[in-house]
């Protein structure tokens, strides 16, 4: 498995943060019964990098997701993408941001069985009333290795495929960011480590920036950065991670006192 | 056994609380379709017993009625017979029923009466007096309020009745008073009318509605209405009696002892005493009522009930859709109880068993609202003056109750035999493979598929076949082949439909589908699952074909109509004087009229065209016929010199167009010119002209009117018979345009009340259309929030259903016009040959209201799925299940 550590080239960001988190809360319920999901969490993620956010179930690294990409909205703080705050945002608003500048991965790929893999990759450009930019989307393809598979509907394609169609459909746009959510959930470790590796070329080749939520160290470790996440706060920070100090961050925050810093200084 | 029964029970209640929205929509259809049975049923029995009710007002509150129980019908009661009755002890009056009609008149109004005995006794009249006194002798009588409007005449006025009077054989009692005397042999005796003047002493009133069907009726004493109907050579008898008793009846029993003195008593004067039937009041106006209506109530409920049976055979098809998605939704739950040990029994069962339940509370629910409305109805009515005393209140009967919920539950339990078993081929291996969207394949047999074939092409064959009939003059075995052959090829369309269906969505979504990408989309949401968008199309389109067809057929038989008057009739209205002498005067009282364009006199004689003889020609004005004329292009080939011939008489005096023929009067002869007109009306027209040099003799003899443009042809038709009836002998008035008005007026009630029966299957479709869209909108929670995740805005999912709804709505309407058109045409062909040249109208206006109607109402069921859809967060799309 390939874990070569990956230095961003100068210039392709790292500098200015594609996403941030300001006292990001997030509760549910009240008085007795009040849940903090998320407790005031401060989190940058650079541009043009792969991140992941690790955490135990309940730990709220979903809800960081949601909250980040504008599908739920806060109980208090702000998200920024760019420089727009989207905790202010409306519906209409955040339906234009949807199409323009963020992509979406799911854990069950949620393709639409009735198109085509191509009409399926080309539904956010139409959505949005735009044409599709051929040269991005041949890249794309070839990137993604669904030369061959284009006219396939989602029930004649594997697991692996859809969710490569999926991250074709995520890229479309040319979106600031995208946000994956248990990408390789689904998948066999084959075809999961398949998925993951197409993720970083996205990150590498085509410059994308990219926030996946995982529970698997190894998927964690594709990353360029590792969140840990654990009772709605920030426990960690991993930069260039093996699996090894992933799964070690993770073991970390089940054993030990949250925010105990792991494997480097955060 | 209770081990197996009682799961199966509680697992039903338990997936029908889950579904309980889903349910409700589907119940809606049933409970509309047995609430249109129990409306139908509810009025038959108001029908039925607003019949009785006035066949018993006839009876007022007599104590028996005397009445003939004779196969042959020849036995009657004399006066003898009822003079012997009203002298039995205990009888305190009778009163024969008799009726005889003649006509009143009075300042040139008349009004066509029947004339009954006044009552010998109160309890014995079903009028009462309102105003002045019952006619106490010979000479006066008694008036009912339409008289008193119609005639403007009131209490001490002297009105004139006209009558018939038949001289006997001796010819000797009316001799001399008739203008007519009699000529020929004794038993081709001509009736002489006769005029009375009578004198009004009361005005009366109908309060049970005795007399609704003839406007009231006039009251005379008992010898002159016995002496009209002696003189118009009839029988003075009776076939019914009624007694007042001293002692009124206790009981619903004629006591025997009684039964057998007024026999007795009949018997005396030469009655056979078995034919004298004694019956209570009630006994009788309950036989009665079965003799008059003759079934004719069955009937109307048979035709009213078919249109029930149409609406619940939409709402069939609204549950079978329901249920099958219901069961493909609950794959999992069914699956994993197979897992666990459920027989494939038990699930058929518990799905049935669910039908049964929904059938049940939907039909209460159904019976419940139809007795309502039916109630307010009748609260309704009276507030119309419909001149029917109508019952104040529904009588439920068993049959309006049980009848209806049976109905209810057979059609949903059907409904749901086919889904039924779609649960029992649920594998248990189902429950450990996660299933994504939930469709039920099911292979649309081939055997559907040749069967459906068969039927839609052998039943547009005997269509065919029943229109060539109709064209061959033999409309009675075509109609038969024609019903025959489009139930049949209807049959084979809606049961063929979901497998030729889709394809036509298809089609007519290729071409919406340019239309953006909400467009797209609900094209592509429409087809995934075919089966069912075509059984909701289809509920639509059985709506629509029968609405078109209906519409089409009316539109056809209000042209033929049309064709045949303008055919037959020159004119709109056309008056002959009763004699000649009058002609002036009857033109200036037509001439002043208002709502005539246009009035022009006919003069006519015999004269010899050619070689033939004898025949009549009638002449005109020539600049006032095209005024008068309904084809004035064709009045306008008429000037001095020329004699307008059709293409057959033409044919016939062996003359061409443009040719020469020598016409031949009493006093002179001419040479006219032929032109050959295309109205038959105009066949041997002339100028007035030309007739004086062929017969200077020659008179008007009939007055030619048009109506003016939007005058209403039925007021113009009165006003011109009460104008021209104010001239002495008065004057025929015939109003062609007045039939085709009435015609049609009949034609559009008719169709009114067919269409408004047929909406009731329309709504359930309408219905059937949002429930199949929530199930949708249900079943792709998923994909509406990937669909919003990755960009589509509410608005375009909103538009997206739309889309949907109104393509399957659409495609139904399309279809449902197609074939609606196409049935209406063909039994127009087969029903109306006989009227002349079939014309097949095609009613666009109503075709597009239909078609409006149709949209809109699948643009309305979208509305509430999409706000659903709409309430969506893109979050559900992360979730795992």
């Amino acid at each position: 498995m390939d874990t070569t550590v990956y230095v961003p080239l100068d210039g392709m960001g790292a500098g200015s943060p594609a996403v941030r988190a300001r006292s990001l809360t997030k509760t549910y319920g009240k008085g007795e019964a009040e849940v903090h999901a998320l407790a005031g969490v401060d989190v940058d993620f650079a541009e043009g990098r792969f991140t992941a956010i690790m955490g135990p179930s309940g730990s709220g690294k979903s809800t960081l997701m949601h909250l980040l990409a504008g599908l739920d909205s806060a109980t208090s703080g702000q998200a920024f993408l760019g420089t727009t705050d989207i905790t202010r945002l409306g519906d209409r608003d955040l339906t234009a941001l949807r199409r323009d500048r963020v992509g979406f991965v799911f854990q069950q790929f949620n393709l639409l069985p009735m198109f085509t893999a191509e009409q399926n990759i080309t539904l956010p450009v139409e959505l949005a009333g735009g044409t599709v930019d051929q040269a991005w989307f041949a890249t794309l393809v070839e990137t993604l290795g669904l030369r061959d598979r284009l006219s396939h509907r989602p029930g004649e394609l594997s697991g692996g495929q859809q969710q490569r169609v999926a991250i074709a459909r995520a890229l479309i746009a040319q979106p600031d960011v995208v946000f994956a959510d248990e990408p390789t959930g689904n998948l066999d470790s084959r075809s999961g480590a398949e998925v993951l590796s197409f993720l970083r070329r996205s990150v590498r080749e085509l410059g994308r920036t990219i926030i996946m939520v995982t529970h698997d160290p190894a998927a964690a470790a594709y990353a360029d950065r590792v969140v840990l996440i654990a009772d709605g706060k920030i426990a960690g920070d991993i930069t260039d991670p093996t699996p090894e100090a992933a799964l070690a961050g993770l073991d970390a925050l089940r054993t030990l006192e949250p925010s105990v810093a792991v494997g480097g200084d955060a | 056994m209770p081990g197996t029964r009682f799961p199966t029970a509680r697992l039903t209640l338990g997936q029908m609380r889950r579904s309980a929205g889903r349910l409700t929509a589907a119940g809606v259809a049933i409970a509309i379709g047995t609430a249109f049975v129990t409306v139908t049923l509810l009025a038959g029995d108001l029908i039925n017993r607003t019949a009785r009710d006035m066949i018993a007002a006839e009876y007022a509150t007599a104590d028996l009625v005397l009445s003939v129980d004779d196969p042959e019908g020849l036995t009657r009661y004399d006066d003898a017979a009822v003079t012997a009755i009203a002298d039995l002890d205990g009888v305190a009056a009778v009163q024969p029923l008799a009726a005889f009609w003649g006509d009143l008149r009075h300042a040139g109004k008349g009004s066509y009466q029947v004339f009954v005995p006044a009552p010998s006794h109160e309890s014995l009249s079903p009028l009462e007096l309102t105003e002045g006194t019952w006619p106490a002798r010979s000479g006066q009588i008694a008036i009912p309020p339409s008289v008193v409007e119609r005639l403007g005449v009131g209490v001490g006025d002297t009105v004139t009745l006209q009558r018939s009077v038949y001289p006997d054989e001796a010819e000797t009692a009316q001799g001399g008073t008739g203008e007519g005397s009699v000529e020929g042999e004794a038993e081709m005796v001509e009736p002489v009318a006769q005029t009375d003047e009578l004198e009004i002493t009361g005005v009366t009133s109908d309060p049970y509605g005795a007399f609704t069907g003839t406007g009231g009726a006039v009251a005379a004493t008992a010898g002159d209405v016995a002496a009209w109907t002696a003189e118009e050579g009839a029988d003075v008898s009776y076939e019914e009696v009624l007694v007042a008793l001293d002692e009124p009846l206790t009981g619903t029993e004629v006591p025997a002892d009684l039964r057998d003195a007024l026999a007795g008593a009949a018997a005396a004067t030469g009655m056979a005493a078995d034919h004298v039937a004694v019956e209570t009041t009630e006994a009788r106006a309950a036989a009665k009522t079965i003799e008059q209506t003759g079934g004719q109530d069955l009937v109307f409920m048979v035709f009213v009930l078919t249109f029930a049976a149409v609406a619940l055979l939409v709402a069939g098809l609204v549950i079978t859709n329901t249920f099958q998605v219901l069961v493909a939704q609950r794959t999992g739950t069914l699956a994993l109880l197979r897992c666990i040990g459920a027989g494939t029994g038990q699930l058929y069962r518990s799905v049935l068993l669910e039908a049964a339940i929904l059938g049940a509370l939907a039909s209460l629910a159904g019976v419940a609202v139809g007795a309502v409305l039916t109630q307010v109805a009748l609260l309704v009515a009276p507030s119309f003056d419909l001149g029917i005393p109508l019952p104040s209140a529904i009588s439920l009967t068993a049959t309006a109750v049980v009848l209806p919920l049976l109905v209810g539950i057979a059609v949903t339990v059907l409904a749901a035999l086919s889904p039924a078993r779609a649960a029992t081929r649920v594998a248990p291996l189902a429950a450990l493979r996660p299933a994504d969207a939930p469709t039920l394949r099911g292979r649309a047999g081939r055997l559907r598929a040749v069967l459906t074939t068969l039927a839609t092409v052998g039943g547009f064959g005997l269509l065919g076949l029943g229109a060539a009939l109709g064209l061959a003059e033999r409309p009675d075995v075509g109609l038969l082949a024609g019903v025959a052959g489009g139930a049949i090829s209807f049959v084979g369309v809606v049961l063929g439909s979901v497998l030729w269906l889709p394809k036509v969505t298809a089609a007519m979504g290729r071409l919406v589908n340019r239309s953006g990408p909400s467009a797209r989309l609900a094209v592509a949401n429409t087809l995934r699952n075919p089966r069912r968008t075509a059984a909701t199309s289809t509920a639509l389109l059985i709506g629509v074909t029968l609405v078109t067809m209906m519409s089409t057929g009316a539109a056809g038989a209000r042209q033929s109509a049309d064709t045949m008057i303008d055919s037959e009739f020159a004119t709109d209205i056309i008056v002959a004087p009763g004699s000649d002498e009058t002609i002036d005067e009857v033109r200036s009282a037509v001439a002043d009229v208002e709502g005539l364009a246009a009035s022009t006199a006919i003069a006519g004689s015999f004269v010899t065209l050619g070689d033939v003889s004898d025949l009549s020609v009638n002449a005109v004005e020539p600049d006032a016929l095209p005024g008068v004329i309904n084809t004035p292009e064709e009045a306008a080939k008429l000037t001095t010199g020329t004699i307008l011939l059709t293409e057959g008489a033409a044919t016939s005096l062996r003359v061409a167009d443009g040719g020469t023929i020598t016409a031949t009067g009493p006093d002179g002869t001419l040479d006219l010119t032929v032109a050959v007109t295309t109205a038959g009306p105009l066949n041997r027209i002339i100028t007035t002209t030309d007739l004086a040099v062929l017969d200077a003799d020659a008179v008007p003899h009939a007055v030619w009117a048009r109506l003016a443009t939007g005058a209403d042809a039925t007021t113009v038709l009165s006003d011109v018979q009460d104008a021209t009836g104010a001239v002495d002998d008065g004057a025929m008035v015939i109003g062609p345009a007045a039939q085709a008005a009435q015609f049609r007026q009949v034609v559009d009630v008719i169709l009114g009340i067919v269409v408004g029966l047929l909406a009731v299957a329309v709504v359930i479709a309408v219905i059937g259309v949002t429930n199949t869209l929530s199930l949708s909108v249900i079943e792709r929670t998923r994909e509406s929030a990937t669909l919003r995740a990755i960009g589509l805005s509410k608005g375009q999912l909103r538009r997206m259903l739309a889309v949907e709804g109104t393509l399957i709505a659409g495609v139904g309407a399309g279809v449902g016009i197609l074939l609606g058109v196409l049935y209406g045409w063909a039994g127009s062909v087969t029903a109306l040959s006989l009227m002349g040249d079939v014309q097949l109208v095609v009613p666009w206006t109503d075709l597009a209201v239909v078609v409006g109607i149709s949209l809109v109402a699948g643009l309305v069921a979208s509305v509430l799925p999409a706000r659903a859809a709409a309430r969506t967060s893109p979050v559900a799309a992360l979730a795992v299940e």
